[in-house]
């Protein structure tokens, strides 16, 4: 598939192609804050001078709220009915490697459970992403530490390097192939390509090495006094895990009202004291010091033995996000130091 | 810096003459422009304390669990202060069990001021007088206080802690540039369709991680209402009007005993303006009780007495 470019005064044209298409999910600043909503025209979306999104993609696939189905009871009996699960055709514009690589992850957690959940598939099967770049890398930005994603894109269909004037068109997959066919693109030359090593190049040195952490989790230490001090300051609220690209747990509840209802899940963390608790009242996870473990653990050591790979595409935002300044990054570095 | 000199060799004498069992304060972040809370234990941890502009958190919300356990000291701004005093004056913590270390404090640092900065780059953020210094490698830049310091810090009157124990360095002489009050005036403005609307959009972004419940040193319910199982009048799902219902409860539950340290909203992933929700409370507390939370530790609370004779306000006899 032949690299294109697509002058940035075109772009506006190319998102009518798009939205006359699909749906198109793209970066907007809503009172300062920037998040993925659906987009009619160009100007409504912000996609330069960011490291990306508050939130990652996550809400777009598993919605943080979300019906499984309705009732109505009667004396013996009781009518079940599916929700409503209208998917059209959806882009995902900007999208950032890591949040990307990340629903890879979340497509092996959801693809070894049965029964098949529809409606994650279905949204994954509708969703067609084009990924931009990260030429702007946040101080919590890690993912070159935990994959190599950002210069080899996994999870998108087309991927967009910002050259100032354009932007690098790379079509990854089929499907990509179409949606750079909606554009009026050229052929990029040898100029272009030389200006796109560069500008990778300079990200990338803003961002760490890649570190093994695959082999060394295996060995991460239960007993670390790590988690001992994560306790003291941890405050126990779920922003690492409700920004997180990888989380997916989520908790059923039922919304009865007289003789009907439904039934939903919704998101919920292990750094929540109830996602533990059970009903005789005991709690396997009663301290912070065993919820900041779990969550590690998870993303790290039980990732890599269920799935083959990390839970954690270095994305940052539990970094950036969290109000007493736990870094995983210094996390996993203490747990690989005392091996 | 002085103060963080000092502020370890008091920290090292309380920990030593075994006046205090721990030390909570500010330790160096994993960024020049973050600092993480510390619990310093033994005289040799000492040397991680720090004290920069980017000691943002009010610490007093590790108080209850630290003074069960003994007698503890906190390193706080004059505003985290009046949350001492506010969980003083609410039973919470005993006087005795609690040695408030203040430090001089010419405001705190507002991350928003560093959106142009490469922030992979940032070498250093420090005071000079209140302007804020970032350094670089392309060098420094001084940015001047009312686009570098937190909004608390633009409306604080507070030049002495309302309580302390130890004092380092001079405290800082304060002026507000603006009022607190400020930025409700473009909401109060607003028709009460348009004030729906508006905070409609804000609860809808909520993603209910309860940062801002688990920042608040007055949110200490062992159960918060929102998480009461099996009922009915506030849910989980994350729909606008659940969403509403737990900010407005919160704002309510704070009323009277909010200190206004903004961490809600710092600590906000989404951007919601809770301080603007915070703020309007505390006006009209003071409009009617006349008196502002957490500068007393000697009074009662707001709302937990019954004061008929002075009763600006009185209804029936």
């Amino acid at each position: 598939m032949e690299p294109k470019v697509i002058l940035k005064e075109n772009l506006s044209s190319w998102l009518e192609a798009l939205v006359s298409n699909y749906e198109v999910i793209a970066p907007v600043t809503e009172d300062g804050v920037l998040v993925f909503r659906p987009v009619l025209k160009l100007s409504e979306m912000t996609i330069e001078g960011t490291s990306g999104p508050a939130k990652s993609l996550r809400e777009h696939f598993t919605p943080q709220t979300e019906t499984l189905f309705h009732y109505k009871l009667y004396d013996q009996s009781a009518d079940v009915a599916p929700p409503e699960l209208e998917i059209r055709d959806r882009v995902i514009f900007g999208a950032r490697a890591c949040d990307a690589a990340a629903l890879l992850y979340v497509d092996a957690v959801y693809s070894n459970v049965e029964p098949i959940d529809v409606q994650y598939f279905e949204r994954r099967k509708h969703t067609h992403i084009i990924g931009l770049f990260c030429d702007k890398p946040a101080w919590s930005c890690f993912c070159t530490e935990v994959g190599d994603f950002l210069e080899k894109p996994a999870g998108m269909d087309v991927y967009l390097t910002d050259l100032g004037d354009r932007y690098y068109v790379e079509p990854l997959t089929q499907k990509g192939e179409e949606l750079v066919a909606l554009a009026k693109t050229q052929p990029a030359n040898e100029n272009d390509l030389s200006l796109v090593n560069e500008t990778r190049r300079k990200a990338l040195e803003r961002l760490p090495k890649r570190a093994n952490h695959e082999e060394s989790c295996i060995a991460y230490d239960w007993d670390h006094p790590v988690f001992v001090e994560l306790a003291k300051k941890c405050l126990s609220c779920g922003v690492c895990a409700f920004t997180c690209p990888t989380c997916h747990c989520f908790d059923i509840e039922e919304c009865p009202r007289g003789s009907k209802g439904s039934r939903y899940r919704c998101w919920d963390t292990c750094q929540f004291e109830k996602f533990t608790l059970t009903g005789a009242g005991h709690n396997p996870r009663e301290t912070r010091k065993e919820r900041t473990r779990q969550r590690i653990f998870h993303k790290f050591k039980y990732s890599k033995e269920r799935y083959g790979m990390l839970g954690c595409v270095g994305c940052g935002r539990c970094i950036a996000n969290c109000p007493v300044n736990i870094d995983i990054r210094d996390v996993i570095k203490e747990l690989e130091r005392r091996r | 810096m002085k103060e963080e000199l000092e502020l370890r060799e008091k920290a090292r004498d309380l920990l030593e003459k075994g006046d205090v069992i721990c030390v909570i304060g500010y330790g160096a972040g994993s960024t020049p422009f973050k600092t993480t809370p510390v619990f310093i234990e033994k005289a040799e941890d000492v040397d991680k304390l720090v004290w920069n502009p980017a000691c943002v958190n009010n610490l007093a919300v590790y108080l209850r669990d630290a003074c069960s356990k003994g007698r503890t000291a906190v390193v706080v701004k004059p505003c985290d202060a009046k949350s001492v005093v506010e969980l003083i004056r609410e039973k919470q913590i005993k006087r005795e069990d609690v040695v408030v270390i203040a430090v001089r404090c010419p405001g705190m640092l507002n991350e928003d001021a560093l959106k142009g900065f490469d922030t992979t780059d940032i070498k250093s953020v420090e005071w000079r007088d209140n302007k804020i210094v970032v350094k670089t490698s392309d060098g420094e830049t001084e940015i001047p206080a009312q686009d570098a310091l937190l909004n608390k810090c633009l409306t604080c009157d507070l030049t002495k802690s309302p309580i302390v124990d130890i004092q380092i360095g001079e405290p800082f002489e304060r002026q507000p540039v603006k009022s607190e009050y400020a930025d409700l005036e473009e909401i109060e403005k607003l028709t009460p369709e348009e004030r729906r609307a508006y905070w409609a959009r804000q609860f809808a972004r909520c993603i209910r991680c309860y940062a801002c419940r688990a920042v608040c040193p007055g949110c200490y319910c062992k159960e918060c209402f929102v998480e009461k199982p099996c009922q009915l009048w506030v849910m989980k799902a994350t729909d606008t009007e659940s969403n509403w219902f737990f900010h407005v409860t919160r704002a309510m539950h704070t009323a009277g005993r909010c200190i206004a340290c903004g961490e809600c909203e710092r600590a906000c992933p989404m951007g919601l303006p809770l301080m603007k929700l915070n703020a309007k409370l505390r006006k009209e507390v003071a409009e009617m009780f006349r008196e502002e939370p957490g500068r007393d530790p000697e009074a009662l609370p707001t709302l937990g007495k019954f004061d008929m004779k002075n009763d600006p306000d009185p209804c029936g006899e």
